[in-house]
């Protein structure tokens, strides 16, 4: 059992060791480690127990691209995973001090209840039941919904719904949202974005749902596909935090402010997604003139 | 009882489970019969598989024997959550699109039925020589030899291992989660996402899983007692 | 034949990370399952019945759930009740094949070891051996030969089993496909905006038999040769 911890260690070590060294790191050297320790020089100091340890704890997502995947070098990569680098940086002045772990969905919210990790930065959308077990930090992304359809197929637009097929991954909010608001919609649920999206080439779905960016990257490389103009299920992303850990919150919130305020949202940006796209995912990302909050309540169940 | 409240065990988690399975009963229900209706089309598929492949590679029909080999060393072989992912995964690239129904009494009859082969090849061989030469002795011909002789006598052979292989196919099933097919497992894990009764949860899924499974159990002990072949053959 | 550009990597990552955890997963669940089975399994022959009791319930209780189950119960339940019952997803799904594994070689070194007769006990009893060393001197190294092939034939089973880690996201083969086939379908420069699930289940079925295929020979081998 000793081996497989040392071997998880040993591997997630080589991989980040191999992303420093692959460079991905470069947009963000402008901004020097000395420049960073003034600009934190008055926010709240990282809690003990992490500082003592020299490392950050990090679930990340590894089959989600573009926010966490693997890469084509076997290392960990994408936006989620560029700020848990960025935090290592904040905390001990070195990008690769942080152990990152893959968490599945159903994983998330155990990983922090159970103390696995520090943080979970893996398109965690906020949602106000998930806040009564777990902490959120401020929303640092945001997705907003979209529908992916066949050039001149059966559905153009969200009022052309009953009766057609639908598909999305299985657990997402579109999931919950179809299924309260959309009863006369059959869905094809799947496991992984990939599951949805064959379901929906191959014509066992008559259109896609999902978040504007990733949609939006198919629609660009498949003429044959559009996005319609809906826009809905705005969900913002947070930062997973153990309940009640207060110190390690008002670190996370005050660091995320600091990069909201640099704009370093942006440079990972252009460091994870195609050339493109930076535009469009720009609108989703803070930005010193650019913010959004969580909604409250459930939005799964408020029909349009 | 007093030992166990000394361990710390709190005699109100019996009612805990109780009134989760109560507040669920619904959905709990409808995971349980399809879990059930899976099984039960994949088990029924799984024994004319075996019965008939079986018989093939007992008695070496030609093409058919080496086809049927090919078939069951490629199942065995490999695990079937990659033979799941695949059917459900990875066939719609190259246009094959199967619903999760079908995909999940579809994989476990596949990989039943490659098991089952070689439970009625082993049972189909086992039939003493004698016996079949004793059949055609009487006038029968090779296929009513197997229907009278062979089958009766082989099928019994062959049962306590099929059933053993039944019981894998219903545990099987529950593999079907990856796939987001709502049998019992599927169904208890998305309850326990929403309600968070992890411990009520995992009880319940664990204790059905152990009912049906043990119940199939008895009933290979009870065959192996009532239809054991007597000593003399 | 000239194989497309993304395979290099994709090949590399589930061969170098994949396929080392699944081996790894399969040898650790190996080890322990043979080591407490074997234990377990001559335990059940003695006859002290309380201990007997014990060791059926627990045989019977670990073959009966689906791995899946017991594996989401370690993974989901025990850190629920006690925050010492941690594991990492690998460690997990080693735990749980060993649970599954060992009740496997309990119940067959069962067979084995009540299979041997018993006038070996008897001549081992008068040449002056105790309980332990009749045991291991005289009756496992025969019960080991009997009980040869079934462990080939587990080893097969627990290589197939360690699949099931992927369901908690342990990143051992058909998880590495997984992630190969999602970062596949991004657009560039992430990936390549194709979907190549076919082929990569496809050779995650092929290196499983690979492996599989030699091994159950053997087992089939064994069963002829030593019973």
């Amino acid at each position: 059992m000793r081996r497989v911890k040392i071997g998880i260690v040993a591997t997630v070590a080589a991989g980040t060791l191999l992303a420093v060294w692959g460079g991905v790191a470069s947009a963000r050297e402008a901004d020097s480690t000395a420049s960073l320790a003034a600009a934190q020089a008055k926010l709240p100091p990282l809690p003990a127990d992490i500082r003592s340890r020299g490392r950050f704890n990090i679930a990340v997502k590894c089959d989600t691209p573009p926010f966490g995947y693997i890469g084509a070098r076997s290392q960990n990569a994408g936006f989620d995973v560029e700020i848990a680098r960025l935090f290592a940086k904040f905390a001990f002045g070195k990008p690769n001090r942080v152990t990152m772990s893959c968490v599945t969905t159903p994983a998330r919210e155990p990983a922090l209840t159970t103390g696995r990790v520090d943080l979970v930065i893996a398109t965690f959308t906020y949602n106000t039941d998930r806040e009564t077990r777990i902490d959120f930090s401020r929303a640092y992304y945001k997705a907003t919904g979209r529908l992916l359809v066949k050039n001149g197929g059966s559905v153009q637009g969200l009022n052309d719904l009953a009766g057609k097929t639908i598909a999305t991954t299985s657990g997402s909010v579109y999931d919950r949202w179809v299924k309260n608001c959309y009863k006369d919609t059959k869905l094809v649920i799947t496991d992984g974005f990939t599951n949805a999206l064959l379901a929906f080439r191959d014509g066992r779905a008559d259109a896609l749902m999902f978040d504007d960016t990733i949609l939006l990257g198919i629609a660009v490389t498949d003429p044959t596909t559009k996005l319609t103009d809906d826009l809905f299920l705005q969900q913002p992303y947070g930062i997973g935090i153990q309940q009640g850990n207060v110190a390690l919150k008002r670190w996370v919130d005050s660091r995320l402010n600091l990069m909201k305020k640099r704009d370093l949202f942006f440079p990972i940006l252009k460091n994870t997604v195609p050339p493109k796209q930076v535009a469009p995912f720009s609108k989703n990302i803070l930005r010193p003139k650019q913010t959004f909050a969580y909604n409250q309540g459930d939005i799964t169940t408020v029909c349009s | 009882m007093s030992s166990l409240l000394a361990l710390g065990f709190d005699p109100s988690f019996f009612s805990d489970v109780w009134s989760f399975v109560d507040a669920n009963a619904d959905e709990l229900q409808a995971g349980l019969r399809r879990t059930l209706l899976v099984s039960a089309i994949a088990i029924a598929g799984a024994f004319f598989i075996g019965l008939v492949l079986g018989a093939a590679r007992a008695h070496r029909v030609p093409v058919v024997s080496q086809l049927a080999a090919v078939y069951v060393e490629v199942i065995r072989n490999t695990p079937i959550l990659v033979q799941i992912f695949f059917l459900f995964y990875g066939l719609p690239q190259i246009g094959v699109r199967l619903e999760a129904f079908t995909v999940a009494w579809l994989a476990v009859m596949i990989w039943g039925g490659a098991f089952n082969t070689e439970n009625f090849r082993a049972g189909f061989e086992a039939v003493p020589a004698r016996l079949r030469e004793a059949g055609f002795a009487l006038g029968f011909g090779g296929i009513s030899t197997f229907l009278n002789v062979t089958l009766p006598i082989g099928g019994r052979i062959a049962l306590p291992s099929s059933i053993n292989t039944y019981i894998s196919v219903v545990k099987n099933t529950s593999l079907m989660y990856v796939i987001s097919y709502p049998e019992l497992t599927t169904t208890v894990l998305q309850v326990q996402a929403l309600t968070l009764q992890t411990v009520e949860a995992f009880t319940v899924l664990a204790a059905t899983y152990l009912i049906i499974v043990w119940t199939l159990s008895a009933l290979i002990r009870f065959l192996e007692s009532h239809l054991a072949l007597p000593k003399a053959l | 034949m000239n194989l497309p550009d993304w395979v290099g990597d994709v090949a590399r990552y589930m061969l170098e990370e994949g396929l080392v955890n699944t081996l790894r997963i399969a040898g650790i669940s190996l080890a322990g399952a043979v080591l407490i089975g074997v234990t377990l399994g001559t335990l059940m022959t003695i006859r002290f019945l309380p201990l007997r009791g014990v060791i059926r319930l627990y045989i019977e209780f670990w073959r009966g759930l689906p791995i899946l189950v017991t594996i989401f119960i370690i993974y989901f339940l025990l850190p629920a009740v006690s925050l010492s019952l941690r594991f990492e997803a690998l460690t997990a799904a080693a735990i749980g094949l060993i649970l599954w594994g060992s009740a496997q070689v309990a119940e067959a070194t069962r067979g084995a070891v009540q299979s041997i007769p018993r006038e070996q006990h008897e001549a081992a009893s008068a040449l002056g051996f105790g309980w332990v060393g009749r045991h291991a001197f005289v009756i496992m190294p025969q019960a080991l030969r009997r009980l040869l092939p079934p462990l080939v034939s587990l080893l097969v089973n627990i290589i197939q089993n360690t699949t099931i880690a992927q369901v908690i996201g342990a990143n051992e083969l058909l998880e590495s496909g997984e992630r190969s086939v999602e970062r596949l379908t991004a657009p560039p420069p992430i990936g390549l905006g194709e979907i190549h699930s076919f082929e990569i289940y496809a050779a995650v079925m092929a290196i499983f038999f690979v492996i599989s295929f030699p091994l159950t020979r053997l087992a089939a081998y064994l069963e002829k040769r030593l019973i």
